[in-house]
């Protein structure tokens, strides 16, 4: 008896599988789909931590503006500092385009500076320099966009830097991208020449519509097919459609000379497009750093989101020096006792008292201290950078910031090897 | 060749004797197969088909099926395979450049035509093969840089503009028509194929090639609209345009080039004539 239910269950659940494996599917679909937002970022969490460590550092970056009308001009500018601890695994950057992250072309861009020098195609950057930027971006699309600067490395990818939100007002259809041609006139490269690209492929389209029609109407597939089967491929098509295609043929050549002709006439002034990179781009030419510094090792503790550096430092200038500031990968860690007032940088990106340090008083003109860092905030492992843990070389780097009383800054870049302390099991 | 309706209940018997093809001049339907006299029923073999319009509008009705079916399939393959191999020199205003972009399409898109026009001429004599191609493959590229580049993300048109190919389809085609050898084809239609494209697509190029000054660089228009329209996924440095040694000919390499594509063309065309040679078939057709 048993077994009969169980065979006669198992005939059921063999018999609705189909509909219930489709229904499984339905159902997780819609769940998934109910729970997709909307994309906010460029994946920058997904790449490996030391990429974003040891390559680049991004600092002073500015945005003039997080709402902008559409058409109108806001400005991203900063400092692109290429590290010496440049990883291996990736191709320095001899081949690299200062590119804008953000979801489509929601502000058109209309200048890329690097070292002064406007960059519209690639160029090269020395491992070790600074380099200053500016991009210069025109509100097209209204929305709430996360953009981004962004370092794209031939061989190695895009690399993001810190993105801001950017709130675009107005109406799409007002947006204009004025440009001045040599000649002298202006054209709204937005939809620039679009009617005659439409109608140009519009009149062919028509023309290729028109052959098919012509021979399909000439009995169909099954028709032709059975004459030819039955020996007639020779007759089937006749001498008047022969004409036909010659009539077509000419006709077809002589539209494309002419047209060509009235275009070459109509633009006499045409030159290639525009190709080769920049290699002279002019790094900052920073003043000596009077510091001298030595790591002498430090650890990351995966728990508590914490990297620890203990550093000798002897200070070679004539004023005090104190640490304000540590940056890694877009973050900001902060001294608190430096930075006493709010600063302007996305909040996702900032540990305004994200670094402490053992001791806090500035180290004199001539004195040598050991100093050991903690930088410690959960914007580690909101960020992904916790991962340097379990990197293939577990090494870090990043840009420390010197302070004096007189107001002067002394960037200098550090990295070292770390030692994790994992989570206890 | 036709498969017997059994006579059912209800099914009205065949009285009208269908008379013979009325020749080629006939069009759609002319060679519907004759239906059988009631008298040759007998053996349970009789005409699927109760009248001779019955027969025609069968024959016209898998005709549009057939044909619509085709297109969709071409449409479908030839763009994936389009998508795959020509890529961004297709998507891209900025490259569409006078070496790469008249050298990959023509040899890249002379593919599936070439066996098109195996199956449509060899099967039903129809010098229809390349046009029906670059028609499919133009709605698929249109629907896309319509529905996805300019409808999704927005980029403008005249940025993401399809390469046109309906003359070069037709020259192919018609070369086809009036040889009514795909050797000539091969040697001829391809070459065409290759060499009409610079000319036929410079007529909506031209402008975008006309000279800009932006801070101290020149720029084409259209190096200015690929510069403007933010491509966060493309950096510049992937851009192959203006790239090699091809200097012997001065700044005239655009013959060259679509020369060059002409030659590889023909040997494109010589295997993908094969292809189509052994990868179509008629077989359902016959089963009719």
């Amino acid at each position: 008896m048993k077994t009969t239910i169980l065979r006669s269950l198992a005939r059921l659940a063999s018999r609705q599988a189909g509909r219930l494996w489709a229904l499984g599917l339905a159902a997780g679909l819609a769940v998934t789909m109910a729970s997709a937002g909307p994309a906010e970022a460029h994946g920058e969490k997904s790449q490996a931590a030391f990429l974003r460590m040891r390559t680049l550092n991004w600092y002073d970056l500015k945005w003039s503006k997080t709402t902008v009308n559409v058409n109108e001009e806001f400005e991203i500018t900063g400092k692109l500092h290429i590290m010496n601890a440049w990883p291996a695994a990736v191709h320095v950057p001899d081949r690299c385009f200062v590119n804008t992250g953000q979801p489509g072309p929601v502000s058109t861009r209309i200048y890329v500076g690097v070292g002064g020098q406007f960059t519209p195609r690639s160029m090269r950057l020395e491992v070790g320099k600074t380099y200053e930027f500016k991009m210069v971006l025109r509100g097209r699309r209204p929305g709430h966009w996360h953009t981004h600067v962004q370092l794209s490395v031939e061989t190695g990818g895009p690399i993001p830097g810190p993105g801001q939100w950017i709130d675009i007002k107005g109406n799409f259809a007002d947006f204009t991208n004025p440009l001045k041609l040599l000649n002298g006139t202006t054209i709204d490269a937005e939809n620039y020449k679009v009617g005659p690209i439409y109608l140009w492929h519009l009149f062919w389209y028509i023309a290729g519509v028109a052959w098919v029609v012509y021979w399909f109407s000439k009995r169909g597939l099954i028709g032709r097919f059975v004459a030819v089967a039955s020996g007639k491929a020779e007759e089937i098509i006749t001498p008047q459609e022969r004409m036909v295609g010659a009539v077509a043929l000419a006709a077809t050549l002589g539209i494309v000379i002419i047209f060509y002709a009235i275009a070459a006439s109509s633009y006499p002034n045409t030159i290639p497009l525009q190709a080769g990179d920049f290699t002279r781009i002019q790094a900052i030419d920073e003043p000596e750093v009077p510091l001298k510094l030595k790591y002498l090792g430090g650890s990351y503790k995966v728990p508590g989101r914490e990297l620890t550096a203990t550093f000798r430092i002897t200070n070679e200038g004539k004023e005090p020096v104190r640490i304000g500031e540590f940056g890694t990968a877009g973050l900001r860690f902060l001294n608190p006792d430096v930075y006493t007032t709010k600063v302007d940088y996305p909040d996702y990106l900032l540990a305004d008292r994200g670094l402490s340090l053992s001791d806090n008083a500035p180290i004199q003109p001539g004195e040598t201290k050991e100093i050991t860092l903690t930088i410690q905030d959960a914007r580690w492992d909101t960020e992904r950078l916790s991962g340097l843990a379990y990197d293939v070389d577990s090494s870090f780097a990043g840009m420390l910031f010197f302070f004096t009383p007189s107001g002067t800054r002394y960037p200098v870049e550090v990295s070292g090897s770390v030692i994790p302390t994992f989570m206890p099991v | 060749m036709l498969r017997f309706k059994s006579t059912k209940a209800g099914a009205a018997p065949v009285t009208e004797s269908i008379p013979a093809s009325p020749g080629i001049e006939g069009g759609a339907g002319a060679n519907v197969p004759q239906a059988a006299p009631m008298g040759a029923m007998a053996g349970a073999a009789a005409s699927p088909f109760t009248s001779k319009a019955e027969a025609a509008e069968a024959v016209r009705t898998a005709d549009l099926l057939l044909i619509v079916a085709l297109f969709l399939i071409m449409l479908g393959g030839y763009h994936v395979h389009a998508m795959l191999t020509m890529g961004d020199w297709d998507f891209w205003i900025d490259w569409k450049d006078r070496r790469f972009w008249p050298t990959v399409l023509p040899i890249m898109l002379v593919t599936f035509p070439a066996a098109a026009q195996y199956f449509f001429w060899n099967h039903f004599r129809l010098p229809i093969g390349a046009t029906f191609l670059l028609l499919a493959l133009l709605l698929g590229e249109w629907i896309n840089r319509y529905v996805n580049f300019w409808g999704w993300t927005f980029f403008p048109i005249n940025l993401v503009w399809p390469t046109s190919f309906i003359p070069d389809a037709l020259f192919l085609d018609i070369v086809l028509l009036l040889s009514r050898s795909w050797i000539v084809t091969m040697v001829v239609g391809s070459l065409g194929f290759s060499l009409l494209m610079y000319p036929n697509n410079w007529v909506i190029l031209a402008p975008f090639h006309q000279p800009t000054e932006q801070f101290g660089q020149l720029m084409t228009v259209a190096d200015w609209i690929g510069f403007s329209y933010v491509r966060t996924s493309m950096p510049e440095y992937i851009r192959i345009i203006e790239r090699g040694t091809m200097r012997t000919f001065g700044k005239d390499v655009v013959g060259v080039a679509a020369f060059f594509a002409g030659f590889v063309s023909m040997m494109v065309y010589f295997v993908w004539w094969f292809i189509g040679k052994m990868f179509s078939t008629t077989k359902y057709m016959k089963a009719i």
